[in-house]
Protein backbone atom coordinates (compact mmCIF):
# COMPACT_ATOMS: atom_id res chain seq x y z
CA UNK A 1 0.00 0.00 0.00
CA UNK A 2 1.21 3.19 -1.01
CA UNK A 3 1.75 6.40 1.69
CA UNK A 4 0.09 8.23 -0.09
CA UNK A 5 -1.97 8.41 -3.26
CA UNK A 6 -3.49 11.25 -5.40
CA UNK A 7 -5.85 10.97 -8.16
CA UNK A 8 -7.19 14.22 -9.91
CA UNK A 9 -6.65 16.82 -7.09
CA UNK A 10 -7.79 19.98 -7.59
CA UNK A 11 -8.39 23.17 -5.13
CA UNK A 12 -9.40 26.95 -5.86
CA UNK A 13 -9.81 29.66 -3.77
CA UNK A 14 -12.83 31.04 -2.60
CA UNK A 15 -12.55 33.55 -6.04
CA UNK A 16 -12.17 30.42 -8.32
CA UNK A 17 -8.97 30.96 -8.73
CA UNK A 18 -7.23 27.20 -9.40
CA UNK A 19 -4.61 26.58 -7.26
CA UNK A 20 -3.96 22.64 -7.97
CA UNK A 21 -5.22 21.50 -11.34
CA UNK A 22 -5.12 17.35 -11.33
CA UNK A 23 -2.22 16.55 -9.49
CA UNK A 24 -1.31 12.91 -9.45
CA UNK A 25 0.95 11.54 -7.15
CA UNK A 26 1.56 8.40 -5.93
CA UNK A 27 4.21 8.35 -2.88
CA UNK A 28 5.56 4.59 -1.38
CA UNK A 29 6.31 4.31 2.08
CA UNK A 30 10.26 5.19 2.85
CA UNK A 31 10.41 7.64 0.11
CA UNK A 32 11.90 11.22 0.78
CA UNK A 33 10.05 13.64 -2.09
CA UNK A 34 11.19 16.97 -2.69
CA UNK A 35 8.64 19.19 -3.72
CA UNK A 36 10.00 22.29 -5.97
CA UNK A 37 8.28 25.12 -7.73
CA UNK A 38 8.07 28.68 -7.46
CA UNK A 39 6.03 30.33 -4.70
CA UNK A 40 1.94 30.16 -5.56
CA UNK A 41 2.38 27.13 -7.49
CA UNK A 42 0.47 25.21 -5.07
CA UNK A 43 2.79 23.19 -2.75
CA UNK A 44 2.03 24.26 0.19
CA UNK A 45 -1.86 24.21 -0.84
CA UNK A 46 -0.89 20.23 -2.17
CA UNK A 47 0.64 19.74 1.84
CA UNK A 48 -2.29 20.86 3.43
CA UNK A 49 -4.86 19.00 1.18
CA UNK A 50 -3.14 15.44 2.15
CA UNK A 51 -3.35 16.44 6.04
CA UNK A 52 -7.35 17.30 5.51
CA UNK A 53 -6.04 20.71 7.08
CA UNK A 54 -7.44 22.00 3.41
CA UNK A 55 -9.95 21.06 2.11
CA UNK A 56 -9.82 20.02 -1.86
CA UNK A 57 -12.38 21.08 -4.35
CA UNK A 58 -12.18 17.50 -6.20
CA UNK A 59 -10.58 14.23 -6.67
CA UNK A 60 -9.05 12.08 -3.96
CA UNK A 61 -6.44 11.99 -1.85
CA UNK A 62 -5.68 8.45 -0.27
CA UNK A 63 -3.42 8.91 2.73
CA UNK A 64 -2.12 5.55 4.36
CA UNK A 65 -5.09 3.79 3.25
CA UNK A 66 -7.81 6.45 4.28
CA UNK A 67 -9.36 8.57 2.28
CA UNK A 68 -9.04 11.74 3.47
CA UNK A 69 -11.94 14.26 1.56
CA UNK A 70 -14.22 11.62 2.99
CA UNK A 71 -13.10 11.18 6.95
CA UNK A 72 -15.64 12.84 9.18
CA UNK A 73 -13.80 15.64 10.95
CA UNK A 74 -12.82 13.01 14.29
CA UNK A 75 -11.18 10.21 12.01
CA UNK A 76 -9.64 13.00 10.28
CA UNK A 77 -7.96 13.78 13.70
CA UNK A 78 -7.16 10.75 13.91
CA UNK A 79 -5.02 10.38 11.09
CA UNK A 80 -3.59 13.40 11.45
CA UNK A 81 -1.72 12.24 14.35
CA UNK A 82 0.22 9.58 12.27
CA UNK A 83 1.24 12.41 9.80
CA UNK A 84 3.96 15.12 11.11
CA UNK A 85 4.18 18.43 10.11
CA UNK A 86 6.71 20.45 9.98
CA UNK A 87 6.61 23.88 9.30
CA UNK A 88 8.96 27.37 7.98
CA UNK A 89 7.53 29.39 10.72
CA UNK A 90 8.32 26.65 13.06
CA UNK A 91 5.18 27.14 14.18
CA UNK A 92 5.80 26.11 18.38
CA UNK A 93 4.84 27.95 21.36
CA UNK A 94 7.21 29.61 22.24
CA UNK A 95 5.78 30.57 25.99
CA UNK A 96 6.10 27.20 26.33
CA UNK A 97 8.75 24.60 27.26
CA UNK A 98 10.52 22.09 24.65
CA UNK A 99 9.03 19.46 26.39
CA UNK A 100 6.07 20.98 26.39
CA UNK A 101 6.02 21.60 22.60
CA UNK A 102 7.31 17.94 22.36
CA UNK A 103 4.47 16.69 23.78
CA UNK A 104 2.15 18.76 22.01
CA UNK A 105 2.74 15.71 19.74
CA UNK A 106 0.69 13.17 21.85
CA UNK A 107 -2.38 15.21 21.83
CA UNK A 108 -3.96 13.01 19.90
CA UNK A 109 -3.65 10.14 22.26
CA UNK A 110 -3.88 10.71 25.69
CA UNK A 111 -7.10 11.53 27.62
CA UNK A 112 -8.25 15.10 25.71
CA UNK A 113 -9.89 16.54 29.49
CA UNK A 114 -6.14 16.12 31.04
CA UNK A 115 -4.37 17.65 28.47
CA UNK A 116 -6.76 20.93 29.15
CA UNK A 117 -4.60 20.86 32.30
CA UNK A 118 -1.37 19.93 30.79
CA UNK A 119 -1.63 16.48 32.45
CA UNK A 120 0.36 14.12 30.32
CA UNK A 121 1.06 10.30 31.38
CA UNK A 122 4.57 9.66 32.67
CA UNK A 123 5.37 6.96 29.09
CA UNK A 124 4.46 10.22 27.50
CA UNK A 125 7.09 12.40 29.25
CA UNK A 126 9.40 9.33 28.69
CA UNK A 127 8.64 9.51 25.12
CA UNK A 128 9.01 13.30 24.39
CA UNK A 129 12.78 13.08 26.83
CA UNK A 130 13.48 10.23 24.07
CA UNK A 131 12.42 12.40 20.93
CA UNK A 132 14.53 15.22 22.29
CA UNK A 133 17.60 13.57 22.94
CA UNK A 134 17.22 11.47 19.00
CA UNK A 135 17.39 15.61 18.23
CA UNK A 136 19.95 15.90 20.71
CA UNK A 137 17.81 18.79 22.34
CA UNK A 138 17.59 17.34 25.75
CA UNK A 139 19.51 19.27 27.50
CA UNK A 140 17.39 21.82 26.38
CA UNK A 141 13.92 20.09 27.59
CA UNK A 142 13.05 22.87 30.31
CA UNK A 143 13.95 25.74 28.53
CA UNK A 144 11.70 28.06 26.75
CA UNK A 145 11.26 27.73 22.68
CA UNK A 146 11.63 31.44 22.17
CA UNK A 147 15.13 31.19 23.91
CA UNK A 148 16.14 29.08 21.14
CA UNK A 149 17.77 28.98 18.02
CA UNK A 150 16.65 28.98 14.35
CA UNK A 151 17.66 25.53 13.94
CA UNK A 152 16.98 24.28 17.33
CA UNK A 153 13.48 25.19 17.21
CA UNK A 154 12.79 23.22 13.75
CA UNK A 155 14.95 20.21 15.59
CA UNK A 156 11.98 20.78 18.17
CA UNK A 157 9.10 20.41 15.72
CA UNK A 158 10.57 17.71 14.56
CA UNK A 159 11.06 16.17 17.91
CA UNK A 160 7.31 16.80 17.99
CA UNK A 161 6.98 14.66 14.44
CA UNK A 162 8.74 11.97 16.61
CA UNK A 163 6.59 11.87 20.17
CA UNK A 164 3.37 12.00 17.65
CA UNK A 165 4.65 8.83 16.35
CA UNK A 166 4.23 10.34 13.03
CA UNK A 167 4.59 7.45 9.73
CA UNK A 168 4.43 10.23 7.29
CA UNK A 169 6.40 13.89 7.68
CA UNK A 170 5.26 16.89 5.45
CA UNK A 171 7.33 19.68 5.79
CA UNK A 172 6.57 23.12 3.94
CA UNK A 173 9.81 24.87 3.42
CA UNK A 174 11.17 23.89 6.37
CA UNK A 175 14.65 24.68 6.14
CA UNK A 176 13.73 28.29 4.89
CA UNK A 177 14.42 30.34 7.62
CA UNK A 178 17.68 28.51 8.47
CA UNK A 179 21.56 29.01 6.93
CA UNK A 180 23.17 26.53 4.87
CA UNK A 181 24.68 24.81 7.98
CA UNK A 182 21.80 24.24 9.69
CA UNK A 183 19.95 23.47 6.44
CA UNK A 184 22.21 20.41 5.77
CA UNK A 185 21.80 19.44 9.47
CA UNK A 186 18.42 19.63 9.69
CA UNK A 187 18.08 17.65 6.07
CA UNK A 188 20.47 15.20 7.59
CA UNK A 189 18.26 14.65 10.48
CA UNK A 190 14.74 13.71 8.56
CA UNK A 191 17.19 12.13 5.98
CA UNK A 192 17.65 9.48 8.77
CA UNK A 193 14.65 9.01 9.74
CA UNK A 194 13.60 7.79 6.24
CA UNK A 195 16.76 5.54 6.44
CA UNK A 196 16.71 3.76 9.77
CA UNK A 197 13.03 4.08 10.50
CA UNK A 198 10.94 4.07 7.31
CA UNK A 199 9.38 7.61 7.66
CA UNK A 200 7.82 8.80 4.52
CA UNK A 201 8.79 12.46 3.76
CA UNK A 202 7.64 15.18 1.03
CA UNK A 203 9.35 18.06 1.46
CA UNK A 204 8.47 21.55 -0.68
CA UNK A 205 12.11 23.26 -1.02
CA UNK A 206 13.02 26.45 -3.09
CA UNK A 207 16.83 25.32 -2.07
CA UNK A 208 17.11 22.61 -5.23
CA UNK A 209 21.04 21.38 -4.68
CA UNK A 210 19.54 20.59 -1.24
CA UNK A 211 17.17 18.69 -2.64
CA UNK A 212 18.70 16.78 -5.04
CA UNK A 213 21.19 15.99 -2.15
CA UNK A 214 18.67 14.35 0.73
CA UNK A 215 15.97 13.62 -1.39
CA UNK A 216 15.25 9.99 -3.35
CA UNK A 217 12.85 11.75 -5.82
CA UNK A 218 12.21 14.99 -7.12
CA UNK A 219 8.64 16.63 -7.93
CA UNK A 220 7.74 19.94 -9.51
CA UNK A 221 5.25 21.54 -9.22
CA UNK A 222 4.11 24.33 -11.97
CA UNK A 223 0.66 26.45 -11.88
CA UNK A 224 -1.24 23.47 -9.83
CA UNK A 225 0.21 21.01 -12.28
CA UNK A 226 2.71 18.43 -11.53
CA UNK A 227 5.46 19.27 -14.55
CA UNK A 228 8.60 16.99 -13.35
CA UNK A 229 8.98 13.90 -11.42
CA UNK A 230 12.30 11.58 -11.39
CA UNK A 231 15.01 10.80 -9.55
CA UNK A 232 17.13 13.61 -8.34
CA UNK A 233 20.20 13.07 -10.76
CA UNK A 234 17.92 13.88 -13.86
CA UNK A 235 17.01 16.90 -12.35
CA UNK A 236 19.07 19.41 -14.48
CA UNK A 237 18.88 22.87 -16.14
CA UNK A 238 16.33 22.31 -18.64
CA UNK A 239 14.25 20.60 -16.45
CA UNK A 240 14.67 23.58 -13.61
CA UNK A 241 13.70 25.64 -16.49
CA UNK A 242 10.43 23.65 -17.55
CA UNK A 243 9.14 23.76 -13.86
CA UNK A 244 10.28 27.58 -12.35
CA UNK A 245 9.91 29.16 -16.03
CA UNK A 246 13.50 30.49 -16.30
CA UNK A 247 17.22 29.21 -16.08
CA UNK A 248 18.61 28.64 -12.51
CA UNK A 249 22.60 27.14 -12.07
CA UNK A 250 22.76 23.87 -9.83
CA UNK A 251 25.48 24.76 -8.03
CA UNK B 1 -14.00 67.69 -5.80
CA UNK B 2 -16.34 66.14 -4.07
CA UNK B 3 -14.22 63.38 -2.90
CA UNK B 4 -11.73 66.35 -1.27
CA UNK B 5 -14.81 67.53 0.14
CA UNK B 6 -15.80 65.20 2.04
CA UNK B 7 -12.31 64.43 3.40
CA UNK B 8 -12.75 67.42 5.04
CA UNK B 9 -16.40 66.98 6.19
CA UNK B 10 -15.13 64.59 9.10
CA UNK B 11 -12.72 67.36 10.40
CA UNK B 12 -15.50 69.92 10.56
CA UNK B 13 -17.83 67.77 12.19
CA UNK B 14 -15.21 67.36 14.82
CA UNK B 15 -14.38 70.46 15.32
CA UNK B 16 -18.46 71.39 15.00
CA UNK B 17 -18.72 68.89 17.98
CA UNK B 18 -15.77 70.66 20.26
CA UNK B 19 -16.55 74.00 19.67
CA UNK B 20 -20.47 73.45 20.76
CA UNK B 21 -18.96 71.74 23.50
CA UNK B 22 -17.41 74.40 24.84
CA UNK B 23 -19.48 76.89 24.00
CA UNK B 24 -22.77 75.61 25.68
CA UNK B 25 -20.50 74.01 29.15
CA UNK B 26 -22.20 76.89 31.04
CA UNK B 27 -19.33 77.90 32.78
CA UNK B 28 -19.94 80.44 35.21
CA UNK B 29 -16.77 82.52 35.84
CA UNK B 30 -18.05 84.92 38.34
CA UNK B 31 -18.36 82.46 40.76
CA UNK B 32 -15.05 81.00 40.17
CA UNK B 33 -13.55 82.55 42.93
CA UNK B 34 -15.35 81.89 45.96
CA UNK B 35 -16.33 78.31 44.22
CA UNK B 36 -12.87 77.50 43.93
CA UNK B 37 -12.31 78.29 47.68
CA UNK B 38 -15.29 75.97 48.99
CA UNK B 39 -13.59 73.29 46.58
CA UNK B 40 -10.09 74.00 48.46
CA UNK B 41 -12.47 74.49 52.21
CA UNK B 42 -13.91 70.53 51.09
CA UNK B 43 -10.38 68.61 50.31
CA UNK B 44 -9.07 70.66 53.30
CA UNK B 45 -11.70 69.41 55.74
CA UNK B 46 -10.95 66.05 54.73
CA UNK B 47 -7.45 65.98 56.30
CA UNK B 48 -6.55 65.60 60.17
CA UNK B 49 -5.49 68.60 61.55
CA UNK B 50 -5.16 68.02 65.42
CA UNK B 51 -4.00 64.76 67.04
CA UNK B 52 -8.05 64.75 68.06
CA UNK B 53 -8.26 64.45 64.47
CA UNK B 54 -5.76 61.63 64.04
CA UNK B 55 -7.39 59.93 66.97
CA UNK B 56 -10.53 60.53 65.75
CA UNK B 57 -9.71 58.47 62.28
CA UNK B 58 -8.00 55.62 64.57
CA UNK B 59 -11.03 55.25 66.00
CA UNK B 60 -12.69 54.68 62.51
CA UNK B 61 -10.54 51.41 61.90
CA UNK B 62 -13.18 49.51 64.05
CA UNK B 63 -16.12 50.73 61.42
CA UNK B 64 -13.73 50.40 58.08
CA UNK B 65 -12.25 47.80 58.70
CA UNK B 66 -15.10 45.00 57.45
CA UNK B 67 -16.26 47.13 54.75
CA UNK B 68 -12.27 47.55 53.35
CA UNK B 69 -12.25 43.86 53.01
CA UNK B 70 -15.76 43.78 51.55
CA UNK B 71 -14.21 45.59 48.92
CA UNK B 72 -11.25 43.72 48.34
CA UNK B 73 -13.76 40.27 48.37
CA UNK B 74 -16.30 41.92 45.70
CA UNK B 75 -13.40 42.97 43.25
CA UNK B 76 -11.58 39.61 43.88
CA UNK B 77 -14.82 37.28 43.32
CA UNK B 78 -16.15 39.31 41.01
CA UNK B 79 -12.85 39.60 38.58
CA UNK B 80 -12.28 35.69 39.18
CA UNK B 81 -15.96 34.76 38.10
CA UNK B 82 -15.88 37.19 35.53
CA UNK B 83 -12.80 36.08 33.63
CA UNK B 84 -13.78 32.50 34.34
CA UNK B 85 -16.89 32.83 32.06
CA UNK B 86 -15.55 35.38 29.92
CA UNK B 87 -12.63 32.35 28.92
CA UNK B 88 -15.27 30.05 26.92
CA UNK B 89 -17.06 32.72 25.98
CA UNK B 90 -14.28 34.68 24.33
CA UNK B 91 -13.59 31.76 21.73
CA UNK B 92 -17.04 31.95 20.44
CA UNK B 93 -16.86 35.50 20.17
CA UNK B 94 -13.88 35.58 18.38
CA UNK B 95 -14.09 36.18 14.52
CA UNK B 96 -11.10 33.96 14.04
CA UNK B 97 -12.73 30.82 15.22
CA UNK B 98 -14.69 28.05 12.88
CA UNK B 99 -18.23 29.08 14.36
CA UNK B 100 -20.46 30.66 11.84
CA UNK B 101 -20.15 34.97 12.07
CA UNK B 102 -23.79 35.02 12.63
CA UNK B 103 -22.84 33.04 15.82
CA UNK B 104 -19.93 35.58 17.12
CA UNK B 105 -21.46 38.70 15.48
CA UNK B 106 -24.19 38.05 17.57
CA UNK B 107 -22.27 37.60 20.64
CA UNK B 108 -20.47 40.21 20.24
CA UNK B 109 -23.06 42.76 19.54
CA UNK B 110 -25.14 41.55 22.76
CA UNK B 111 -21.39 42.22 25.00
CA UNK B 112 -21.34 45.72 23.22
CA UNK B 113 -24.95 46.23 24.42
CA UNK B 114 -24.12 45.42 27.71
CA UNK B 115 -20.86 47.40 28.03
CA UNK B 116 -23.31 50.51 27.59
CA UNK B 117 -24.84 49.68 30.83
CA UNK B 118 -23.45 51.43 33.77
CA UNK B 119 -21.96 49.18 36.56
CA UNK B 120 -24.66 51.24 39.14
CA UNK B 121 -27.48 49.88 37.17
CA UNK B 122 -26.13 46.13 37.18
CA UNK B 123 -25.86 46.74 41.08
CA UNK B 124 -29.68 47.92 41.61
CA UNK B 125 -30.51 44.75 39.15
CA UNK B 126 -28.24 42.80 42.06
CA UNK B 127 -29.29 44.05 45.25
CA UNK B 128 -33.08 43.21 43.96
CA UNK B 129 -32.51 40.13 43.11
CA UNK B 130 -30.56 38.91 46.47
CA UNK B 131 -30.63 41.74 48.30
CA UNK B 132 -28.36 44.51 50.10
CA UNK B 133 -24.61 43.36 51.26
CA UNK B 134 -21.69 42.38 49.34
CA UNK B 135 -22.76 39.40 47.71
CA UNK B 136 -24.86 41.69 45.49
CA UNK B 137 -21.99 43.83 44.40
CA UNK B 138 -19.29 40.51 43.81
CA UNK B 139 -22.61 39.67 41.45
CA UNK B 140 -22.50 43.29 39.67
CA UNK B 141 -19.20 43.42 39.32
CA UNK B 142 -18.92 40.13 38.01
CA UNK B 143 -20.99 40.49 35.42
CA UNK B 144 -19.64 43.79 34.67
CA UNK B 145 -15.94 42.42 34.26
CA UNK B 146 -17.43 39.02 32.10
CA UNK B 147 -18.80 41.58 29.73
CA UNK B 148 -15.54 43.64 29.64
CA UNK B 149 -13.42 40.49 29.60
CA UNK B 150 -15.02 38.59 26.83
CA UNK B 151 -14.29 41.23 24.95
CA UNK B 152 -11.19 42.02 25.43
CA UNK B 153 -9.89 38.55 25.10
CA UNK B 154 -11.59 37.81 22.16
CA UNK B 155 -9.99 40.62 20.42
CA UNK B 156 -6.56 39.59 21.60
CA UNK B 157 -7.71 35.74 20.38
CA UNK B 158 -8.08 37.63 17.16
CA UNK B 159 -4.73 39.15 16.61
CA UNK B 160 -2.97 35.38 17.56
CA UNK B 161 -0.76 34.14 14.79
CA UNK B 162 -2.43 30.96 12.66
CA UNK B 163 1.29 29.38 13.34
CA UNK B 164 0.73 27.16 16.73
CA UNK B 165 -3.06 26.71 15.92
CA UNK B 166 -1.88 24.99 12.56
CA UNK B 167 0.64 22.69 14.48
CA UNK B 168 -2.03 22.07 16.91
CA UNK B 169 -4.94 21.09 14.14
CA UNK B 170 -1.94 19.17 11.91
CA UNK B 171 -1.20 17.07 15.53
CA UNK B 172 -4.82 15.41 15.52
CA UNK B 173 -5.55 18.33 18.45
CA UNK B 174 -9.40 18.71 19.25
CA UNK B 175 -10.90 22.74 18.96
CA UNK B 176 -10.30 22.76 23.01
CA UNK B 177 -6.75 21.72 22.48
CA UNK B 178 -6.16 24.30 19.55
CA UNK B 179 -7.60 26.48 22.01
CA UNK B 180 -5.49 25.64 25.05
CA UNK B 181 -2.35 25.00 23.61
CA UNK B 182 -2.66 26.74 19.89
CA UNK B 183 -4.55 30.24 21.45
CA UNK B 184 -4.02 30.59 25.17
CA UNK B 185 -0.22 30.62 25.17
CA UNK B 186 -0.15 33.12 23.19
CA UNK B 187 -2.39 35.41 24.46
CA UNK B 188 -1.69 34.65 28.26
CA UNK B 189 0.27 37.97 28.80
CA UNK B 190 -1.73 40.16 27.17
CA UNK B 191 -5.25 38.48 29.46
CA UNK B 192 -2.97 38.57 32.57
CA UNK B 193 -2.86 42.19 31.68
CA UNK B 194 -6.57 43.21 30.92
CA UNK B 195 -7.75 40.67 33.72
CA UNK B 196 -5.61 42.45 36.90
CA UNK B 197 -6.67 46.13 34.67
CA UNK B 198 -9.85 44.61 35.25
CA UNK B 199 -9.03 43.85 38.76
CA UNK B 200 -8.06 47.46 39.65
CA UNK B 201 -11.26 49.12 37.91
CA UNK B 202 -12.97 46.20 39.83
CA UNK B 203 -11.85 47.65 43.24
CA UNK B 204 -12.90 51.63 41.47
CA UNK B 205 -16.16 50.22 40.68
CA UNK B 206 -16.63 48.23 44.54
CA UNK B 207 -17.40 51.69 45.60
CA UNK B 208 -19.83 52.82 43.01
CA UNK B 209 -22.25 49.73 44.12
CA UNK B 210 -21.67 50.44 47.29
CA UNK B 211 -23.73 53.44 46.98
CA UNK B 212 -26.86 51.64 46.01
CA UNK B 213 -26.27 49.18 49.55
CA UNK B 214 -24.14 46.62 47.48
CA UNK B 215 -21.76 46.81 50.83
CA UNK B 216 -17.88 47.36 51.29
CA UNK B 217 -16.44 51.24 51.58
CA UNK B 218 -18.60 52.55 49.07
CA UNK B 219 -21.77 52.64 51.59
CA UNK B 220 -19.61 53.97 53.97
CA UNK B 221 -18.42 56.67 51.70
CA UNK B 222 -21.81 57.45 50.56
CA UNK B 223 -23.38 57.43 54.29
CA UNK B 224 -20.50 59.82 54.65
CA UNK B 225 -20.57 62.37 52.50
CA UNK B 226 -24.22 62.31 53.30
CA UNK B 227 -23.83 63.04 56.50
CA UNK B 228 -21.34 66.05 55.81
CA UNK B 229 -18.65 63.64 57.53
CA UNK B 230 -15.75 64.86 55.23
CA UNK B 231 -12.69 63.20 57.55
CA UNK B 232 -14.32 60.21 57.20
CA UNK B 233 -14.64 60.31 53.21
CA UNK B 234 -11.58 61.74 53.02
CA UNK B 235 -10.15 58.49 54.85
CA UNK B 236 -12.36 56.23 52.81
CA UNK B 237 -10.63 57.84 49.81
CA UNK B 238 -7.04 57.55 50.82
CA UNK B 239 -7.39 54.11 51.78
CA UNK B 240 -8.45 53.14 47.71
CA UNK B 241 -5.91 55.82 46.47
CA UNK B 242 -3.58 53.30 48.80
CA UNK B 243 -4.89 50.57 47.61
CA UNK B 244 -5.37 51.23 44.10
CA UNK B 245 -1.33 51.74 44.29
CA UNK B 246 -0.45 48.05 45.92
CA UNK B 247 -2.66 46.62 43.62
CA UNK B 248 -1.06 48.50 40.83
CA UNK B 249 2.54 47.90 41.66
CA UNK B 250 1.48 44.03 42.62
CA UNK B 251 0.32 43.70 38.81
CA UNK B 252 3.05 45.18 37.45
CA UNK B 253 5.70 42.59 39.26
CA UNK B 254 3.36 39.86 38.43
CA UNK B 255 3.04 40.25 34.57
CA UNK B 256 6.87 40.68 34.48
CA UNK B 257 7.38 37.46 36.77
CA UNK B 258 4.56 35.61 34.25
CA UNK B 259 5.03 37.23 30.68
Amino acid sequence: MAAIEIRGLTHSYRNGIPVLEGVDLTIQRGEFVGLIGLSGAGKSTLLRCINGLQSQTGGTCIVLGEAVEQLPERRKRMLRRRIGMIFQEFNLMERLTVRKNVLVGRLGYVSAFLSYFHYFPKSDIQLAHDSLDRVGLLDYARRRVRDLSGGQKQRVAVARTLAQGAEIILADEATANLDVYTKDDIMGLIRELVDNHGMTVLASMHDLPLAQRYCTRIIGLKKGRITFDSSPDTLDESAIADVLGRKVALR
Amino acid sequence: MIRSLRGWLVPIAVMAVIVWSFATINLDLTHFGSGLQAGKDLVWSMFPHSRADLRYEWSLRSNLWDPFLETIQMAVVGTVVGGLVALPLSFFAARTTSLPRVFTGTLKTYLNFSRAVPTIVYALLAVSAVGLGKAAGAIAIAFVSFIALAKLYAEALESVSTGPVDAVRAVGGNSTQVFVYGMLPQVFPNYLSVTLYTFEYNLKDSFIVGIVGAGGLGSQLYQAMQHFRWQDAGLIVALLIVMINLVDYGSYRLRAILA
